[in-house]
């Protein structure tokens, strides 16, 4: 991360936090984004918002797992993302009351989750690993989920679970008969059979096929229509990106940005954008956006042109007049380098 | 999955959440407890465990009157077979194959992520443990004393060693059940305890009767009999022993209850 970038994140991060707590009472939309770690959560805010971690770490022994982490998950579907072994799991587990955090604080609707098992009535984990209880049918697990949980309505409850996962019909079965996928959507029913407005997924999307990614991506869609609150964590970019355009970036154990993909990407001043012109006559065109003090340098090949620039805002406004002013007609104008996977790679190259 | 682009779930009421009912989350930690528990191979160990007081039993019985007297013969197997070996595994067993297994597969966090409290998912653990190790336990002193003394009980020590077995169990499952929660081995640390703490240390050092279950189960089996057989009379008093195995019983509702709210677990991400 260059100097600039530094100082950017610095401001970003206080902003971000606190736009993404005020935003939460606005129906969960954030808009804020931040590059880079630190800053404190909105005090005022800390009673409504489903989670915040504030100035978190943990450590297990000598190994720094999560290092100073500030930010807020609102309602509305967040994706975790980072690298293996960048503290993701643990900052999960933080979030369930599971671990405690060596330092700073973690809140869950204003209140700490470490050893207040009544948490549990609003927020549910799902972990990554697959590890069932096998010789339990699948209904008998859901069920003692719901039993363990206080649900009065259990029979409705998990009827219900069970149903929204697709996994109704084969409920009587027992677990270890079941496929990754399923054992996967089992412990999805496990997790919502008591309908909490915080969940939070590790890795939701392993061992799905893709008719299965896709019903689990309308699925979390329907609950956050509803109001819940999600933490998604995934080593698969396009499935977060087409859920989640909130995520966190941990690296390391340091969140490494925070907030809207596309909004991140224009804060990294330090890498430039790439656009790709088509037009009636792209090399006058790409003559002609060189004189543009934004623009870094310009390539003619068969695709049209493509641009890089420092400035994001200063090119999207310089386009259509140069184009004007040469005469050219602009047949397309895409951003080939904002999507949520180039995001990433950026942000794990720093 | 038939078609992902409708969720077709039936539109019921949401979910009411109440405090979880003491019988029903019993029966549902009884019920997870159960299916991590009574494995084929866990059921040979216990049955051969149950079995081996009763073999020698069947020797003594087979040399009738040459065999000598029954109370002695039947008190020594008591304790070194049952109180000192078949209680205290069959409790290790009982008690730590649920909470070990899903302290490793990370299945743990199904039970401490309820509302449910933590002393009560220890406490229903520790009982469940309890009534296993008492009724296997009950099988091998009342199977052994009837077969070497048919239904004549001299000086009542199968009934007083039937109790005195299901006390120990307690105190054995309370013990193993808080070892499973603090320690990553706690079948092998179990064993070792069992093997060199309860059998061998605590007969050749007199002060440590009173922190032995197995001679508190002598204690406790001396209170009800009229046998006055030297390995009932020397341990620690009545009181001392029913003191300590309270002790024990709470310590681990408390310190497992405590350990349960952040439980030890394998990772569970990566």
């Amino acid at each position: 991360m260059t100097s600039s970038a530094e100082n950017g994140a610095e401001n970003g991060a206080e902003n971000g936090a606190s736009n993404g707590a005020s935003n939460g009472e606005n129906n969960g939309a954030n808009n804020g984004a931040s590059v880079g770690a630190g800053g404190h959560a909105d005090a005022a805010a800390r009673t409504r918002v489903p989670l915040v971690f504030d100035r978190v770490s943990h450590w297990y022994g000598d190994v720094v797992a999560v290092n100073d982490i500030s930010c807020t998950v609102t309602a509305g579907i967040t994706g975790l993302l980072g690298p293996n072994g960048a503290g993701k799991s643990t900052l999960l587990q933080l979030a369930a009351g599971v671990l405690s955090p060596s330092n700073g604080a973690v809140r869950v609707f204003g209140e700490s989750p470490v050893d207040r098992p009544d948490v549990y009535r609003q927020v549910a984990l799902v972990p990554e690993r697959e590890a069932l209880p096998g010789m339990m049918k699948a209904r008998a697990f859901v069920m003692a989920r719901a039993e363990l949980l206080g649900v009065r309505n259990a029979s409705e409850a998990v009827t219900r679970a069970l149903a929204i996962v697709e996994m109704d019909t084969v409920a009587d079965r027992r677990i270890d008969t079941f496929s990754k996928g399923m054992k996967q959507r089992v412990k999805l029913a496990a997790a919502l059979v008591h309908d909490p407005s915080l969940v939070l997924l590790d890795e939701p999307f392993n061992g799905l096929d893709p008719r299965q990614r896709l019903h689990m991506m309308r699925l979390l869609e329907e609950r956050v229509a509803e109001g819940t609150a999600v933490l998604l964590s995934s080593h698969i970019l396009e499935e977060i990106a087409s859920v989640a355009s909130n995520i966190l970036v941990v690296l390391a154990g340091r969140l490494a940005a925070t907030g809207d993909y596309r909004t991140l990407r224009r804060l990294m001043t330090d890498r430039p954008h790439t656009v790709r012109l088509r037009s009636s006559a792209d090399r006058l065109l790409a003559a002609a956006l060189m004189q543009e003090a934004s623009v870094l340098g310009v390539e003619v090949d068969s695709s049209g042109v493509i641009v890089r620039a420092t400035d994001y805002t200063a090119l999207s406004l310089a386009i259509a007049p140069v184009a004007q002013r040469i005469g050219c007609t602009l047949y397309e104008v895409q951003v080939t380098d904002e999507s949520l996977e180039h995001v990433f790679a950026y942000l794990v190259a720093r | 999955m038939s078609n992902p682009s409708a969720v077709t779930a039936p539109r019921v009421e949401r979910a009411v959440l109440g405090r979880p009912s003491w019988l029903r989350s019993a029966r549902a930690i009884v019920h997870l407890s159960v299916v991590r528990t009574l494995t084929p191979v866990l059921l040979i160990t216990m049955t051969g465990l149950v079995l081996l007081p009763m073999l020698f039993a069947l020797v003594f019985a087979s040399r009738g009157f040459l065999s000598g007297d029954p109370v002695p013969f039947l008190v020594e197997r008591y304790d070194q077979l049952v109180a000192a070996f078949a209680t205290p595994i069959i409790a290790l067993l009982l008690s730590t194959s649920a909470f070990s297994a899903e302290s490793d597969d990370g299945t743990l966090l199904y039970l401490v992520t309820t509302t449910t409290p933590r002393w009560w998912i220890v406490f229903v653990r520790v009982v469940f443990a309890m009534v296993g190790t008492a009724a296997a336990s009950a099988v091998a002193v009342f199977g052994t004393g009837l077969i070497a003394t048919g239904m004549h009980d001299p000086e009542h020590i199968t009934r007083a060693f039937g109790i005195a077995s299901a006390f120990g169990g307690a105190a054995y499952a309370s013990l193993f059940t808080l070892l499973a929660l603090l320690a990553r081995r706690a079948l092998v640390s179990g064993l070792l305890y069992v093997v060199f703490w309860e059998g061998v240390l605590s007969t050749t050092f007199p002060a440590l009767h009173y922190v032995s279950v197995r001679q508190w189960m002598l204690a406790v089996a001396n209170a009800l009999t009229d046998a006055t057989d030297a390995r009932l009379t020397d341990g620690p008093s009545l009181t001392a022993s029913l003191v300590g195995a309270g002790l024990i019983a709470v310590l681990a509702v408390v310190a497992g209850a405590r350990q349960l709210s952040e439980p030890r677990m394998s990772r569970i991400g990566t």
